[in-house]
């Protein structure tokens, strides 16, 4: 009984939010066109102010043929093997531990470029970033080198030339 | 012994631990990052990074497994006060 006391009382007080925010838009657009006209006349501005509500009733009725738009579906174009390496390798070179002249595709996170393991683990999750992908534990821990990696980002996004 | 074999291999209770202590540095990281400024989550990276190196030598078996669970309270703090920073 609390629960749906509360829940109404939410409803309630949104709704109000909602119309004590339109109100004052609409106090403000009276207004400002008062001041346009150059009339200062309060009177005219709580009338205007009044009236609102009745505005309300007016704009809530939509036209649905007037929001309707044209349904577009978005899609990213298809990765290519050269463009995630880059990306990964972008990545790489991001990193502040690892020198951009030791780095190339084969070389090996923890034998050839000194890092350790929780570097690697911060590598993983910055590609996990660049691709918006989540690279499972089980997985991440059989990614050694870019290549690795390029492969894996490969394989999950069906990237086949 | 295939053990033998591989340099430092390690044990299977020692793998198992390996995994479980980059897991939670993984979880760590992943929650410090809805950290909402820039310089503080920066500095707290650093911090997890330095707390877990500071006990990258550690050998002990149940000691590893405290420092585990140490580790494991400290992520819920941050992710309950990162929740409540927003």
């Amino acid at each position: 009984m609390a629960a749906i006391g509360r829940v109404s009382a939410l409803a309630n007080l949104r709704s109000f939010a909602q119309l004590h925010n339109f109100r004052s838009t609409v106090c403000r657009v009276a207004a400002s066109s008062v001041l346009k006209n150059g009339c200062c006349s309060a009177q005219i501005v709580r009338s205007r102010h009044f009236s609102c509500f009745k505005g309300v009733s007016e704009i809530q009725v939509f036209r649905p043929s007037a929001i309707q738009g044209v349904r577009h579906y978005a899609e990213l174009p298809d990765l290519t093997f050269s463009q995630i390496e880059e990306r990964v390798l972008g990545v790489l070179k991001l990193f502040d531990k690892v020198s951009p002249d030791k780095l190339s595709v084969e070389c090996h996170f923890l034998n050839d470029l000194g890092l350790d393991s929780l570097d690697v683990v911060e590598i993983i999750m910055a590609v996990e970033d660049e691709f918006a992908l989540e690279i499972p534990d089980n997985h991440a821990e059989k990614l050694f080198t870019p290549k690795d990696l390029v492969e894996y980002i490969a394989d999950k996004t069906e990237t086949f030339e | 012994m295939a053990a033998s074999k591989i340099p430092k291999a390690l044990t299977l209770k020692q793998f198992l631990l390996r995994q479980q202590v980059l897991g939670l540095y993984r979880d760590i990281q992943r929650s410090l990052r809805r950290v909402p400024d820039k310089t503080d989550r920066e500095e707290l990276r650093q911090w997890a990074r330095e707390e877990f190196k500071k006990n990258k030598k550690q050998q002990d078996e149940i000691a590893i497994r405290m420092l585990l669970t140490q580790g494991k309270r400290t992520l819920r703090e941050i992710e309950s006060t990162v929740i409540l920073a927003r």
